[in-house]
């Protein structure tokens, strides 16, 4: 991970880096200490419940390189291969320790049958151990009868997690979890202030562990972090570099961001939910709790995958005004298809209001080196055209 | 590959396969016609519910069976060149895109130098609707964009997913649905229909009638049934008196007429074609030592591949999804009752019967074992999420009980990635090391 000199040595910075380089470190403490630990996969799981449950959200996230024994045997080939490494994860005993549930949201396709995957496991073959799994079968398309729908789902949910807490949710315990949940959410946003300032002050990277780290804090101490954080941006100094904003598949580390840094631009936002995505919206506290819930997590910006194309140009174009993006980095890994049919409108869409853009698609995770060279020899082009 | 070294030199022996053929022909003009002269007309996804259509008398073509055509015109190759051209992968959701691929072709109603249209039957007439459920990630936007392609009105349809799953779903779907599924489930699928129907009315200004849906239930019951007692037949009869080379299209082409009285009657005189074979001991393959089941889609632009290994080997391709589907999931009794609600009842559970385990799993158990199955040819297909199915499961279900499984991978439409040289030869190694080493 590049960080630069004022990150490394921001006390405040440095406990966000250590929480998103130890990931387990206080899912683990929270168990020591009596809490459940309830992992997540997919983007839409509300943590507020979690939280109000007393429990500790954990996203479970991939880990590149290692074994894939388990998602060779049970997965089929097209499976994106950080869904592989989730779901390895999953069933290969790594969270067996700490986590005493998984939740799965059917933020895309693959995750649903993922979900009926573990369910299947379960029932046929018995000795592969791991948490049991709760899924949130959300309705992304925003009519009427899907808002209703949808609060049906997030009551069942609500039920399900009271029963793992061993205890009702009360509204009031709700209520308090959304408040920590969307301070964190104005932290984040004032933070981010910072990137997407004429002056930037702030790198992608350090953004993704800004927000990442959060995910393996307790929350409340995660706020006073921020807090503390925000104290110390104004003085830190200025970066330079082509603006480009990240769409595609989720970065939940900093490797390909610190690449495009290295290479001279800056991302200043993004819409993956390890990103910018995450801050979005808040939980309105002037709603009864489910419809808070609802509006919360159906009414963000469309993600990349549960949207229609017109949509997701409609929302690329937003938030690259947004973020003062000059350039748009297209990148999806192999079998992350969906986005695939945006591309080519919001090429057209972007290219037609000056921004330029480089894409990316079938990408190994990690990278092949033949994909290596090719990623930096379009970013030169990308970022160096411009200035030229 | 080559497409014309792939060229299939297939033997149909029934006349119902002929004759929906044709009918498919003269229906399909007919629409022409209809959209020609300024009536509405819809595409629709599969899964989408085309009984409220029927109901409501308006024209419709379904996406997979248009594909399916376009696939046995040889015009993949083409297609997917055009789609590459507008900036579009040319390597995805071959089996939906493929009308969105058409519609970028500037000839699609052109005819040739020849005197011949240059698109298949003609070209599709320009849709003013698209209709499409949200069963994967990139069916909406396919859609949105062929809507686009051809200035029609898109609408999706949700989907949801079931909490509960029994796994003898083919025992009580006909009648007691309200056990099969979650009754929230159900409730919101009728409110789908709802909001489809009001769509549909505002949109064309046909009005739905209730009873004329009931009408079209009940037919579709009867051509149903027709299809049970079929397969039924082909199950208990050895040597077969027909293959899938005879039963897929038959069954497939007439299942989008559901509804109809042409369908169901075509039905009774497919079924009584092939029993007349069975009465006279007319066997498909006289020689028949192995009894062979198609998972997956049909390969459109190589039918003949399931008729290769008869000669050879003795063995059959008798059993596919299409016409056991149509025996085991479409029937809903008493439908007077609530009509809508039965027809909920129909169509959330296609994608989960087919795609979903333990659903899909248990069933095509039951079908090995109705069908005496002594070896299962399995096509995972490529480039597709929706067609992921859970194939360790299914393999593994089979496999426990004794049925060797043969997996492999590949398209059911885009020709290009065909070799049928590779594919016979696997099938023929997996025939004689398993199916005649006798595993099961």
């Amino acid at each position: 991970m590049v960080l630069r000199e004022c990150a490394e040595k921001s006390a405040a910075f440095q406990k966000l880096k250590n929480a998103y380089t130890h990931r387990e470190e206080a899912a683990k403490a929270a168990k020591a200490a009596g809490k459940k630990v309830v992992g997540t996969l997919g983007c839409d799981v509300p943590e507020e419940l979690i939280l109000a449950a007393g429990m500790q959200p954990y996203p479970i996230y991939a880990v590149p390189g290692g074994p894939m024994d388990m998602a060779d045997k049970y997965l089929e080939y097209a499976f994106d291969p950080m869904v592989r490494a989730q779901f390895e994860r999953i069933v290969d005993g790594s969270l067996n320790d700490f986590c005493d549930a998984v939740v799965v949201s059917n933020s895309t396709d693959v995750l649903i049958r993922i979900y009926l995957y573990l369910k299947e496991l379960k029932r046929v073959e018995t000795d592969v151990n791991f948490p049991p799994v709760y899924f949130i079968d959300w309705l992304f398309t925003r009519r009427r009868m899907h808002q209703e729908r949808n609060r049906l789902t997030i009551s069942l949910f609500k039920e399900e997690m009271e029963k793992l807490a061993g205890r009702v949710i009360t509204d009031e315990e709700i209520d308090a979890a959304a408040v920590v949940c969307n301070r964190t959410r104005e932290l984040l946003r004032k933070i981010d202030a910072f990137r997407t300032a004429r002056e930037m002050k702030l790198t992608g990277t350090e953004m993704l562990v800004i927000i990442g780290g959060g995910f393996y804090m307790d929350r409340e101490a995660y706020n006073k972090v921020l807090e503390e954080l925000l104290e110390e941006l104004p003085a830190w100094p200025a970066v330079t570099g082509k603006r480009l904003f990240y769409t595609g598949s989720v970065q939940t580390d900093t490797g390909l961001y610190a690449r495009v840094e290295a290479a001279g631009a800056v991302i200043v936002g993004e819409d993956h939910d390890w990103g910018s995505r995450y801050f979005e919206r808040d939980y309105d506290r002037e709603m009864p709790p489910v419809r808070a819930l609802v509006d919360r997590y159906m009414l963000r910006e469309f993600s990349s995958k549960k949207a229609f194309v017109s949509q997701r140009v409609e929302a690329l174009d937003r938030e690259t005004d947004a973020a003062g993006a000059e350039g748009v980095l297209f990148y999806f890994h192999i079998y992350e298809e969906a986005a695939s049919w945006d591309y080519p409108s919001q090429k057209e869409s972007l290219e037609g209001r000056g921004i330029d853009t480089l894409h990316f698609a079938k990408m190994h995770w990690p990278q092949t080196q033949e994909e290596s060279d090719a990623f930096s020899a379009g970013l030169k082009t990308l970022i160096e055209g411009k200035e030229a | 590959m080559a497409e014309e070294k792939s060229k299939s030199k297939v033997v149909k022996k029934l006349k119902a396969t002929a004759a929906i053929g044709a009918y498919q022909k003269e229906w399909f003009a007919g629409l022409a016609e209809r959209v020609k002269n300024g009536e509405d007309f819809a595409y629709l996804n599969a899964d989408v519910p085309m009984e409220i259509f029927r109901a409501m008398d308006i024209p419709f073509v379904v996406n997979q069976w248009w594909a399916a055509i376009c696939g046995a015109k040889r015009m993949t190759a083409k297609y997917y060149g055009l789609l590459n051209q507008a900036g579009y992968r040319d390597d995805l959701c071959s089996y939906c895109a493929t009308a969105l691929a058409e519609s970028l072709d500037p000839d699609d109603h052109a005819i040739g130098s020849d005197g011949k249209p240059l698109g298949p039957w003609g070209g599709l007439p320009h849709p003013t609707i698209a209709i499409t459920r949200l069963t994967c990630d990139c069916q909406s936007k396919i859609f949105e964009l062929f809507a686009k392609n051809h200035g029609a009105s898109f609408y999706a349809m949700e989907n949801t997913q079931p909490r509960k799953a029994p796994l003898n779903w083919y025992e009580i779907v006909e009648d007691n649905w309200e056990d099969l599924y979650d009754t929230d489930r159900l409730d919101a699928a009728v409110e789908e229909l709802k909001e489809l129907i009001r769509f549909l009315e505002e949109k064309t200004g046909r009005m739905f009638d209730e009873n004329k849906l009931i009408e079209v239930m009940n037919l579709i019951n009867e051509q149903e049934a027709w299809y049970k007692k079929t397969r039924d037949l082909i199950a208990e009869t050895s040597p077969v008196p027909v293959t899938v080379v005879d039963t897929i299209n038959a069954v497939m082409q007439a299942q989008w007429q559901r509804g109809t009285r042409f369908a169901a009657d075509h039905a009774r005189s497919l079924y009584e074609e092939i029993k007349a074979l069975a009465d006279a001991g007319e066997a498909a393959v006289p020689n028949e030592k192995y009894r062979l089941m198609w998972i997956g889609r049909g390969i459109w632009h190589d039918f003949g591949f399931y008729q290769r290994f008869e000669q050879k080997y003795g063995a059959v391709f008798m059993w596919s999804m299409y016409l056991a589907m149509g025996a085991d999931s479409y029937i809903r009794n008493h439908v007077e009752e609530d009509p809508l609600r039965a027809l909920a009842a129909r169509y959330i559970g296609m994608e989960d019967f087919l795609h979903m385990p333990p659903w899909n799993s248990s069933w095509f158990l039951q079908q090995a074992r109705q069908n005496r199955i002594d070896g299962v040819v399995y096509m995972v297909p490529e480039n597709c999420m929706q067609a992921v199915e859970g194939s360790y499961f299914i393999k593994k279900t089979l496999e426990d009980a004794g049925i060797p499984v043969l997996e492999f991978k590949a398209d059911p439409v885009d020709a290009r990635k065909w070799n049928a040289q590779s594919m016979t030869a696997l099938v023929e190694e997996f025939i004689e090391n398993r199916v005649m080493k006798g595993e099961k």
